[in-house]
């Protein structure tokens, strides 16, 4: 059986490692493959998969090893299958032990997840290496079938599907989270600080309707605590006018998922959690990475492009997502966003059997490895 | 040889791939996520003539080759190349394939100084000065009251007949520097 190598730099937070780890989960469970994941940062890790411990170099969860990566890489044999996620630099001295195998691995760089055109046409090029017999194969994730896909695990369409209300209420109570009221509307908050935020709590907090926001730990819940004048820990719960904040715990990656499926619209942000928040199926808005020269906009409007291709009142998604990411009026986009969420909830289903028939990355980046 | 950053790499450079050179013929630079950039390579193999589509992080360490160069100054196609002159009127010529990312700028009556490339006598690429001065043969007026917020417009070049986006206030007849590497307008010069 061909063994796998997975690489994965923490650059911050939880995206990078959430993304691989739900990508080796997947190769181990569906495929069968024989998986090694080199972390960098095993705190961050250990947030994510409570069984890690960040003082082991070596460990195994379940048929995986997990290994530290540290700065003074070990002498290892290199594997058959490379993966460096999001261009992260392989350690020199694993560069040459794959150079030293008499078959060359093959050796893929997982890249960021862009809905731009360029991607199609960038998906499985090759980089020839400046000095030694080895190529790499760019693998992007995308929305399209002529690239990765996204990362959706077999059964994660049946399981949102059978996650009805009692099992919302299961996972309410779980959380010590009072079931939601008669019309009261309930959102989850995943964000990086965003200068926005204050105003959104604002309108939330003056509206008519009552609100529920589960915020996330982070820059969630440290911003929100900001705007009441108070320290905010999981199980409080504090109300100003319609608006009542209720900081979570951090929840591992499909506890995450279930909290998408049950609130009525999610605030995502950067990468996994904006592909989770797809396949939730809610209405959601998305907060893009910051980039540098606002490359980010290019990247927000391509997928706003894409995501409401076929729907009707695109104005409406265009003016909130571009309003939380800092461009435009954010109170009266939001009010008009959440009026149309009932047409955006069947938008979104459509959208996800759309990105459905595109296939899953996992599948995809397999059935590539194979064929080379 | 010389170290040549994927990120810098424009069409005309020659590098080594697989201790083969190869002439750039497009390289377009794309910005990935985090920052980082990837550069797609549109190259032509100087030994088998073959031509393949490479990619590149921005960072990547490449092998540049040193090879002669020549100050020429272009003078007409005659298909299927483009004929450059150099200092001592010896003429150059190039197949357009090879040149096709610079074909928008190239017009008969240029005297703008192009870098001429050699490998074992045989030119290969041409690279085109940073900036270049060309002329507006039309673009629509600025729409009065135009509020869209939209701050480029479509212009034409005399002579190549090439699209590009120019600011608002750009008329025809305007004389106008374009960027070589990117290929955008960069400002209006009378």
């Amino acid at each position: 059986m061909p063994r796998w190598d997975i690489f994965c730099r923490v650059v911050d937070n939880y995206g990078d490692i959430g993304v691989c780890w739900r990508l080796v989960q997947q190769l181990a469970d569906e495929h069968g493959a024989d998986v090694r994941l080199w972390v960098d940062h095993l705190e961050s890790f250990a947030r994510l998969c409570p069984g890690i411990s960040p003082l082991l170099a070596e460990q195994h969860v379940g048929p995986i090893e997990i290994r530290h990566w540290p700065a003074d890489f070990p002498v290892v044999d290199a594997a058959d299958i490379v993966i460096e996620a999001f261009a992260c630099e392989l350690p020199a001295t694993y560069i040459a032990a794959m150079a030293r195998r008499t078959a060359p691995p093959v050796w893929i760089n997982l890249e960021y997840l862009s809905a731009e055109t360029w991607v199609d046409d960038c998906h499985l090029l090759t980089s020839p290496h400046p000095g030694l017999p080895l190529t790499k194969h760019f693998f992007f994730p995308g929305f399209t079938s002529k690239t990765g896909g996204l990362l959706r695990e077999k059964n994660l369409l049946t399981d949102r599907a059978a996650f009805d209300a009692t099992a919302a209420a299961e996972f309410w109570h779980s959380l010590a989270v009072p079931p939601p009221a008669d019309g009261e509307l309930l959102i989850s908050l995943f964000c990086y600080e965003n200068p926005a935020l204050p105003e959104l709590l604002e309108c939330w907090a003056e509206g008519s309707e009552a609100v529920r926001v589960l915020t996330t730990p982070g820059a969630a819940t440290e911003q929100t605590a900001r705007w009441l004048g108070k320290t905010l820990v999981p199980g409080d719960s504090v109300r100003q006018k319609s608006l009542t904040v209720q900081p979570l715990p951090f929840l591992p990656q499909a506890r995450f998922d279930h909290l998408l499926w049950a609130c009525d619209v999610n605030f995502v942000r950067g990468e996994d959690s904006f592909v989770r928040a797809q396949w939730a199926q809610r209405p959601f808005v998305w907060q893009i990475y910051p980039q540098t020269e606002n490359a980010h906009f290019v990247k927000l409007e391509a997928f706003l492009t894409r995501y409401l291709g076929e729907y009707d009142d695109k104005a409406v998604v265009q003016r909130c997502w571009r309003a939380w990411n800092g461009t435009g009026d954010l109170g009266i986009a939001w009010r008009d966003f959440v009026a149309n969420r009932q047409a955006i909830q069947q938008h979104g289903t459509a959208w996800a059997a759309q990105l459905d028939r595109a296939g899953n990355l996992a599948n995809n980046l397999a059935r590539f490895v194979r064929g080379i | 040889m010389s170290v040549k950053l994927a990120g810098e790499l424009q069409a005309g450079n020659v590098i080594m791939v697989e201790n083969l050179p190869v002439v750039v013929i497009k390289a377009q630079y794309n910005k990935s996520g985090r920052n980082a950039a990837v550069i797609k390579v549109r190259a032509k193999n100087l030994m088998t003539n073959r031509v393949s589509e490479l990619i590149y992080k921005a960072d990547d360490k490449l092998e540049g080759v040193m090879l002669e160069k020549k100050n020429c100054t272009y003078s007409y196609f005659s298909p299927p190349s483009h004929v450059f002159v150099d200092a001592e009127f010896n003429q150059h010529e190039i197949d357009a394939e090879t040149i096709e990312d610079l074909e928008k700028f190239l017009a008969p009556d240029m005297t703008d100084i192009c870098e001429v490339t050699f490998y074992e006598g045989r030119p290969i690429s041409v690279v085109l000065p940073k900036t270049i001065i060309r002329e507006i043969e039309y673009t629509e007026p600025a729409a009065r009251g135009d509020t869209s917020g939209k701050i480029t417009k479509t212009a034409v070049l005399k002579d190549t007949k090439h699209e590009l986006q120019v600011s608002a206030f750009v008329e025809i007849g305007d004389k106008i520097e374009i960027d070589t590497v990117t290929g955008e307008f960069k400002k209006r010069c009378n």
